[in-house]
């Protein structure tokens, strides 16, 4: 008892740094913008209490629906886009393939270049007038494919999410790859043994093999669709007309545009919410399937 | 043994070093902790800090930080520590900062409605014992916006205008048009004519969604609905859903159903909308009167452009010929500073702010708002712009809406640009925004 006592107090030690960071930079926040949520605020005269008059302005909002949506439509952009999209990469690049170290590092790059960059360099993609989009259509004879990519509010979210897939499925693939590699090889050898290739292999042995970390990328994922800001700020800054607002920017807009820090941060909570409702019930799903 | 000694050690004093990081930045934050040290315990030197927009590539940009340069050269003992913001983002950063109340030492800011709030928090210093400064100098008329309850904050140091209309003579000449139409019936037919010669009428960069708001909506409230529209509307006499108001807005509605503007309108910022003018890729471009320097004094071909206002409108309650202005770059000091840095922000408010910067700007073609002799070598252009807009202004919608009506109004703008909404809808949103 006196030892595991001992290591306890070690083990607490040890946690206490990231523990008070984590504290100061997550939590602490996380209870202010709570606080502020219920006032109506500028964040530089006093402070109005309203109570939860705010969060009643905003479920009126249907600007704040439609970014809502948006989000709905990231978050798929990223389930049905980005993580099949990085298993079949990985897959591809899971076998001895002339190269394969240099298409590994070809996918992973769009993950480490700085979003503001890969946000600017589909900027210049979508652009009307000089883009290479509209140019390289424009070079094969296909001018009546030819859109306002951005500024077209019936093709803005569908340009967005491309870029967004673009710029998040080295991840996933990185991950996949990980996971792939860690399969024992007499798993393969057996499979092969009875017959199992191909697809068939991939859906009944691999997909199942690394099931825990496919639900791992899945929660992930749909996280970092809740917190997607800087592509949709840069590329359209919500606009045209709030088509491609998402609820960050919707948030941002409102705090620091219009300056309703009060407004904002009942915006703030609101997004911490809907992100832990749909995390935890990924998590629900994923476990009873386990068990 | 030792070994593991030494390790503990290290942990031990990275926790220190931890903690010590993690109160320090719960401690507030202050960061005049900070200057206060080289202010008051370095001996003669004073760190100022400075927060400006003066990025963009316009005439005016140099001349103030050159202005900058000289003070440091002439005061060896203060150093002015720049953080310059890109002007679209300056506003926001500006009173993020005045939340946190982090604002730098010396502040440029905007008069009227951008102003209230840093006023209402004591953030600024009034400048009123140090007026004399600046009597006889500046204009009494730009000073106002920058005076609250009795108090003055700010001094401007150039006189802006938003709506200027560029327009490329040449473009307008091959759709039949020698002159700029003086009737709105007339600039319509114009941007028909353009239209069938292939040309793009006007080019707007509305991606940031103030241009529409700013160098528009300001002007043609003041056609429409008269030039004390705006501020009866804050006062509570008036509102946004005025006939009058509702057919300003409705301006924008068939610009975009003539197809007046380029189609990436919303994509690109108001310098590539200039650059789109200036290519000779449209036939007009709105914006204010600093642009002149970019299209026409300091471009070769300047003289293919000439400049006009809003024209007149049937039924308007508005006199042609006034433009939309404001006296910008107004700078102010940030309150409650220690004695060494308030005396050492004072100097450079005096040496800054003074007939000397007037003079430099003056000289690129930018205008100011105060008296001085204009110069017998100053651009024909400069003279050219002073003409046209001496008939008086009126104010900038966002000078005198709040700014959360005023960004509704922005995005309401931006709607219709895309075929959204309608104008009447827009004038309810707006109306509803300013009465929360």
């Amino acid at each position: 008892m006196h030892t595991l006592k001992r290591t306890k107090l070690a083990i607490f030690l040890g946690l206490l740094p990231s523990l008070i960071i984590y504290i100061g930079i997550a939590v602490v926040p996380i209870g202010l913008s709570l606080y502020y949520s219920l006032f109506n605020w500028d964040g530089i005269t006093d402070k109005v209490f309203i109570g939860f008059d705010n969060f009643t302005k905003i479920f009126g909002d249907d600007i704040f629906w439609l970014s809502v949506k948006n989000n709905v439509i990231i978050m798929l952009t990223g389930l049905v886009g980005q993580i099949p999209l990085g298993l079949a990469i990985a897959l591809l690049l899971n076998r001895s393939l002339k190269g394969a170290s240099f298409f590994r590092t070809v996918s992973f790059l769009p993950v480490v270049i700085s979003s503001v960059m890969v946000s600017l360099i589909w900027g210049m993609i979508y652009n009307t007038e000089y883009g290479f989009l509209n140019g390289f259509l424009g070079l094969i004879g296909l001018e009546s494919w030819q859109r306002n990519w951005l500024g077209d509010p019936s093709w803005s979210m569908i340009s967005l999410s491309v870029a967004y897939i673009w710029q998040n499925f080295g991840l996933y693939m990185i991950i996949f790859l990980a996971a792939l590699q860690n399969i024992p090889a007499e798993v393969n050898e057996a499979a092969e043994l009875d017959g199992s290739t191909g697809l068939h292999r991939v859906f009944r042995i691999t997909v199942p093999m690394i099931r825990s970390t496919i639900l791992v990328a899945v929660i992930y994922s749909i996280s970092n669709s809740f917190r997607v800001f800087d592509l949709v700020q840069i590329l359209t800054g919500g606009g045209p007309a709030h088509q491609t607002e998402v609820m960050t920017v919707y948030m941002y807009n409102a705090a620091f545009l219009s300056r309703q820090f009060g407004f904002g941060s009942a915006v703030s909570i609101l997004i911490l919410l809907f992100s832990l409702i749909v995390v935890s019930l990924v998590n629900k799903v994923g476990r009873e399937k386990d068990a | 043994m030792k070994k593991g000694k030494t390790a503990r050690v290290t942990m031990l004093s990275t926790l220190v070093a931890v903690m010590a990081f993690v109160s320090a930045c719960g401690g507030g934050g202050n960061s005049e902790g900070n200057g206060g040290e080289s202010g008051s315990g370095g001996g003669d030197q004073v760190t100022l800090t400075m927060m400006h927009p003066w990025t963009a590539p316009n005439p005016d940009n140099d001349v103030y930080k050159a202005r900058i340069a000289a003070f440091e050269e002439a005061n060896p003992g203060i150093k002015i520590e720049q953080d310059s913001v890109a002007a679209a983002q300056y506003k926001t950063k500006l009173f993020t900062q005045a939340a946190a109340n982090n604002l730098a030492d010396i502040n440029v800011v905007w008069p009227g409605a951008d102003l209230d709030p840093l006023v209402n928090g004591n953030l600024l210093h009034p400048l009123n014992d140090y007026m004399d400064n600046w009597d006889g100098l500046v204009r009494e008329g730009s000073l106002v916006g920058y005076s609250k309850n009795d108090n003055q904050y700010a001094i401007p140091t150039k006189q802006n205008f938003v709506d200027i209309i560029y327009y490329n003579k040449e473009l307008l000449a091959q759709a039949g048009h020698d002159t700029f139409p003086d009737t709105y019936e007339g600039f319509i037919t114009m941007i028909q004519d353009l239209k069938a010669a292939g040309i793009t009428p006007i080019s707007l960069g509305n991606k940031e969604k103030w241009p529409l708001q700013s160098s528009y909506m300001s002007v043609l409230t003041q056609r429409f609905a008269g030039a004390d529209f705006l501020q009866k509307v804050v006062d509570g006499e008036a509102d946004f859903n005025d006939p009058q108001f509702v057919k300003a807005v409705a301006v924008i509605d068939e610009l975009t159903k003539l197809e007046a503007f380029n189609v990436d309108a919303n994509n690109m910022d108001s310098v590539q909308a200039q650059d789109y003018l200036i290519q000779g890729k449209a036939a007009m471009h709105i914006s204010s009167a600093t642009v002149d320097g970019r299209i026409r004094i300091n471009n070769e071909e300047g003289d293919k452009f000439g400049i006009a206002l809003f024209p007149a409108v049937e039924g308007g309650a508005g006199e042609p010929g006034i433009a939309a202005g404001v006296s910008q770059f107004g700078i102010a000091i940030k309150s409650e500073l220690d004695q060494a840095k308030h005396d050492a922000a004072l100097k450079f408010m005096e040496y800054f702010v003074s007939e000397d910067l007037y003079k430099d700007l003056t000289s690129v073609g930018i205008m100011i708002p105060a008296d001085i002799e204009i110069p017998e070598d100053a651009s024909p252009y400069l003279k050219e712009m002073m003409e046209l807009t001496s008939k008086g202004s009126t104010p900038v919608f966002d000078a005198v809406i709040p700014t959360a009506a005023a960004k509704e109004f922005e995005n309401g703008l931006q709607a219709l640009t895309v075929g959204r909404g309608t104008p009447e809808g827009v004038a309810q949103d707006t109306q509803n925004a300013l009465g929360q």
